[in-house]
């Protein structure tokens, strides 16, 4: 055999082993992702019944009882955070993308918010725990910030909401078209949410900031939301940058002011996409655990009071699987398996989506 | 002029909104709005490293920073507190968890970008990232019941009669295997690591240019030659940074870690001891933290994470940057 032939074959052995090398890294990782569902599931399968979701747990110990203070604590504790995070995540994603575009500031907030995606997320409860748990129980400046900035966002939401309806109400079903009628319109909605917001701080205070002791679930939904904010952010920005310019310019030239070009056009051409995204972001915070830790802690009883400490599957799952009884275990197992496989089917949906919508 | 027209810099658009003229009352108001809201991204990051900081202070003054850092004693009685056994136990974790996730995680890269079957590319994909969407307390979860017994029952005897013997190594393998130790958390943590490097070394590979891997083969390269002599090369940076995000993951994960390590606050020459991690020591001991010390020094830990990851995230994300560029080149 000639010297080259020898070189080639040799080179074509080493090429094979090292793919045949890699091929056995994929189904490596492959083994682990199956090894730990099938785990989940043969151990979740077992500890699954109806009682789970509709009894509060039993005392320590003692057999039965189910986890509904911990699926319900952790709805609440999700939705309040999606009500804070996805707000702000979304509106600073606007103005990065739209107002700011390209400048100095909007690459700073998107890179810090790269990082903030990736912080610790323990570090985080313990930033909360400080602001939010540790001086709360007299009137503090914290408290009356975190309440003044609840009821500003909720006051928003209330009011994109009513101009939305009102508008379309007079547009399309009063069919009154008049500027000056539209901008009577705007202005009432917007008294009317100013309104709202100094009626909802006025009222919320006092139930609040005196009422709340130490671990609470407002916590524990504002630590979430810390989380969610960088990721909604990034998306929004992502998926508005997907909206060619041309649908803008072609906004511009029919008068509409760059507020109507960012709420009719654009949100609206990447829907989709930031909806998708926001889903993923829930999905994500669904299953963190360590934030919650020290700020909304967990209770064994059933409550839907967020000025309390409040029980989360997480953290369930936490002190369940760590504590010495079996049958804490199989709650565990039980309850792990709800959140894996609810998270995972909630992934690939919405990683689906993304895919059909944003294909090539 | 508004603030937001001068901001822009895109010409098309200063262009219209100059034609415009002054923008209608909504806009500015909508502007400020959402200028707060991105503004308020900013001010959390320097809120948490201030509220941090004011929270530790006390520990700061008391320990001072290099003292806080080489002291072993964690002892909440005598109320003495140092950061050298979670700060090792952390430091040995993430090396350890890397160097077992970075060849695995650069394999299936190597798998999904060059040497897959087009029909399995994206099922193994979706796999793989669906390993990155299990939350972190089910790997711990899993890592408590079904890996630490495995562990402890063949994997580490078995490590202990074959490497162990070894004159010096054996050092790092001694102790009974318990199963709760620096060796499973490792193993769990790199398992969770994996997809991280995977997706972002996939993503990278995937961007070099065909034509280069084309003028290769047509040289005689191998498929292997490609990969190592073309593909890597081209992608360097983009495994860097994902190499760098996953470790600064790895120095934050706290659920998965948390079960299999057992809290001990002491550096030991064993794998097979259990040990702490900044992580861990705080989920276990920051509700029980009776005295202002304690609770500070808890703090201090929390806030040397928050550094620690911040910088090492910032780096990530310099080569992650640099690769872009070096892409749209």
């Amino acid at each position: 055999m000639r010297y080259e032939e020898r070189y080639v074959r040799r080179r074509k052995i080493i090429s094979w082993i090292a793919l045949s090398l890699s091929t056995a890294a994929a189904f490596f990782g492959l083994f682990w992702l199956g090894f730990i569902l099938f785990d989940v599931l043969r151990h979740g399968i077992s500890g699954l019944n109806l009682e789970l979701f509709t009894e509060d747990p039993a005392p320590p110990g003692i057999p039965g009882g189910g986890l509904r203070n911990a699926f319900v604590g952790q709805l609440e504790i999700v939705f309040f955070a999606v009500i804070i995070g996805v707000p702000v995540g979304m509106l600073a994603g606007i103005f990065i993308a739209e107002y700011a575009r390209g400048t100095k500031f909007s690459k700073t907030v998107s890179i810090l918010s790269d990082i903030m995606v990736s912080v610790p997320s323990i570090v985080v409860g313990t930033f909360i725990y400080a602001i939010l748990v540790k001086p709360i129980g007299h009137i503090n400046l914290g408290g009356i910030l975190a309440v003044a900035f609840l009821s500003a966002i909720l006051s928003f939401l209330f009011g994109s909401i009513l101009n939305l309806f009102t508008t379309n109400i007079l547009l399309k079903i009063v069919r009154i078209s008049s500027e000056r009628a539209v901008k009577l319109l705007n202005l009432t909605t917007t008294l009317i949410t100013v309104l709202f917001g100094v009626f909802l701080f006025v009222f919320l205070l006092p139930k609040l900031v005196d009422k709340i002791q130490g671990f609470n679930g407002w916590a524990g939904a504002a630590a979430l939301a810390f989380i969610m904010i960088p990721v909604v952010l990034r998306t929004t920005e992502n998926m508005l940058s997907l909206v060619p310019w041309s649908l803008r310019e072609a906004a511009f030239a029919l008068g509409a002011s760059y507020y109507n070009v960012i709420k009719d056009v654009v949100i609206r051409a990447a829907m989709t996409g930031i909806l998708t995204g926001i889903i993923l972001s829930i999905s994500r915070v669904a299953g963190e655990t360590a934030p919650l830790l020290f700020t909304s802690f967990n209770n064994s009883y059933f409550t839907t009071n967020m000025n309390e400490p409040i029980s989360s599957l997480t953290v369930t799952i936490f002190v369940y699987a760590t504590g010495p009884y079996e049958d804490w275990h199989t709650k565990a197992w039980a309850a792990s398996f709800v959140i894996t496989f609810f998270i995972l089917f909630v992934t690939v949906i919405a990683r689906y989506i993304l895919h059909l919508k944003y294909r090539g | 002029m508004p603030i937001f027209v001068i901001m822009n810099t895109d010409i098309n658009q200063v262009g219209v909104m100059k034609k415009i003229g002054k923008p209608p009352l909504k806009d500015i108001f909508f502007g400020i709005i959402s200028f707060s809201a991105s503004f308020l991204v900013l001010t959390l990051i320097l809120l948490i490293i201030l509220v941090l900081y004011k929270e530790s202070s006390l520990a700061i003054h008391r320990f001072g920073i290099i003292n806080f850092i080489i002291t072993q004693n964690w002892d909440p009685v005598k109320q003495i507190f140092g950061a050298a056994a979670p700060l090792f136990g952390t430091v040995v974790i993430t090396i350890l968890s890397l160097t077992l996730a970075i060849p695995m995680a650069l394999g299936i890269a190597i798998f999904l970008a060059e040497v897959s079957p087009h029909f399995l590319k994206t099922p193994v994909g979706i796999a793989i990232e669906m390993l990155a969407a299990i939350p972190s307390i089910i790997y711990g979860m899993w890592g408590l019941f079904t890996l630490a017994p495995i562990m402890s029952e063949y994997i580490e005897p078995a490590i202990q009669k074959t490497l162990g013997q070894i004159p010096l190594i054996g050092k790092i393998f001694e102790g009974t295997p318990q199963g709760i130790d620096l060796f499973t958390a490792s193993v769990v943590l790199s398992i969770m690591i994996i997809p991280f490097i995977a997706s972002v070394a996939r993503d990278s590979l995937n961007l070099t240019p065909d034509l280069m891997k084309e003028s290769a083969y047509a040289l005689g390269a191998t498929k292997w030659d490609v990969v190592k002599d073309v593909m890597i090369p081209y992608a360097k940076l983009g495994i860097y940074g994902g190499i760098v995000l996953a470790l600064g993951r790895a120095l934050g994960e706290t659920m998965a870690v948390a079960f299999v390590l057992g809290n001990r606050h002491e550096i030991t020459t064993s794998l097979f001891d259990a040990a702490a991690t900044i992580t861990v020591t705080l989920a276990n001991e920051f509700t029980e933290a009776d005295s202002d010390i304690y609770l500070s020094s808890l703090f201090y830990l929390a806030l040397i994470l928050f550094v620690l990851s911040f910088v090492i995230l910032a780096l990530a994300k310099f080569f992650l940057l640099k690769a872009e560029r070096g892409y749209s080149r």
